[in-house]
């Protein structure tokens, strides 16, 4: 699992970002593989009948997504830590962006501070969150 | 006015979950819905191991203890945030294990009123004894009890 070597980080690096687009079945994937497959993830009229606008991205599915991002950065095993706050509604069928940032380098540890967050097409933070992560 | 409880209930264990052993199937799907595309999450072999995020498929038999304040269930809730503090990766044929906890308790006043926020926090092993994540799960409840 040969990852990301620390000296090769700089404080401000980005992260993505990457564009994603989440079909309604992936969506519908992702809920029954966590067995959290209810209504409000796999149904649109269900959806609106709890006042959404249609089925929605589960909060989980979003922090799986991030932490997708930061293995694709880092390599699988350097993720130690991933927090995040659900501010918006992430919808499928719309485009998304993964991004992120260098926030800290920590020599004594080898690891590294992120601000990682979803955004919408128009630029709207849905989900932020901060991550650590143990390099090379 | 200001929510009252027992703080006796933080930290006190009010539900163990035990899981039946995880598959490589399992592992599989659940890497590929998010796209997940590094070998250790998508290939079957000895290298297989869970997406970082797995671990939040493990949730107690019961969300919250019987002892939270009373009112607070009326409340309409959201899924405000998660905090996973990772461990020991999952495995195909391993075993977990998930203990409950209140772990902190507050309440906030925003512009549309008062937000009282319980943070549940799972503590995931497997069958060595290892541990896995730490998940807390910050469950936001607008409205008046």
């Amino acid at each position: 699992m040969a990852g990301l070597r620390f000296d090769d980080v700089f404080e401000g690096d980005d992260l993505g970002p990457v564009e994603r687009e989440l079909s309604k079945d992936q969506v519908r994937a992702y809920a029954r593989a966590i067995d959290h497959d209810f209504p409000r993830f796999t149904d649109d009229e269900a959806a609106r009948r709890e006042g959404l606008p249609g089925m929605i991205t589960p909060g989980n599915m979003s922090m799986g997504l991030l932490a997708t991002l930061i293995d694709d950065w880092a390599g699988p095993g350097a993720l130690r830590r991933l927090g995040t706050t659900f501010r918006g509604l992430v919808l499928p069928d719309r485009t998304i962006r993964l991004c992120g940032a260098v926030t800290h380098k920590d020599d004594a540890s080898r690891s590294v501070e992120l601000d990682v967050w979803i955004e919408s097409d128009e630029g709207e933070r849905l989900v932020i969150g901060t991550a650590t992560a143990t390099l090379a | 006015m200001a929510l009252e409880f027992d703080r006796s209930i933080l930290g006190r264990e009010f539900d163990r979950s035990e899981f039946a052993p995880v598959t490589a199937d399992e592992l599989i799907a659940f890497s590929r819905a998010l796209g997940a595309s590094q070998r250790c999450y998508v290939e079957p072999g000895e290298e297989l191991i869970g997406h970082p995020t797995y671990c939040i498929r493990f949730r107690s038999s019961r969300f919250f203890p019987d002892t939270l304040p009373e009112g607070l269930q009326a409340r309409m809730s959201f899924d405000a945030g998660k905090d996973i503090e990772l461990g020991a990766p999952i495995r195909p044929g391993d075993r977990i294990t998930v203990v409950s906890t209140v772990h902190d308790l507050y309440e906030k006043t925003g512009r549309s009123g008062s937000m009282v926020f319980v943070v549940v926090r799972f503590t995931i092993t497997n069958q060595r004894g290892e541990l896995v994540a730490t998940v807390d799960n910050r469950m936001m409840y607008r409205g008046e009890g």
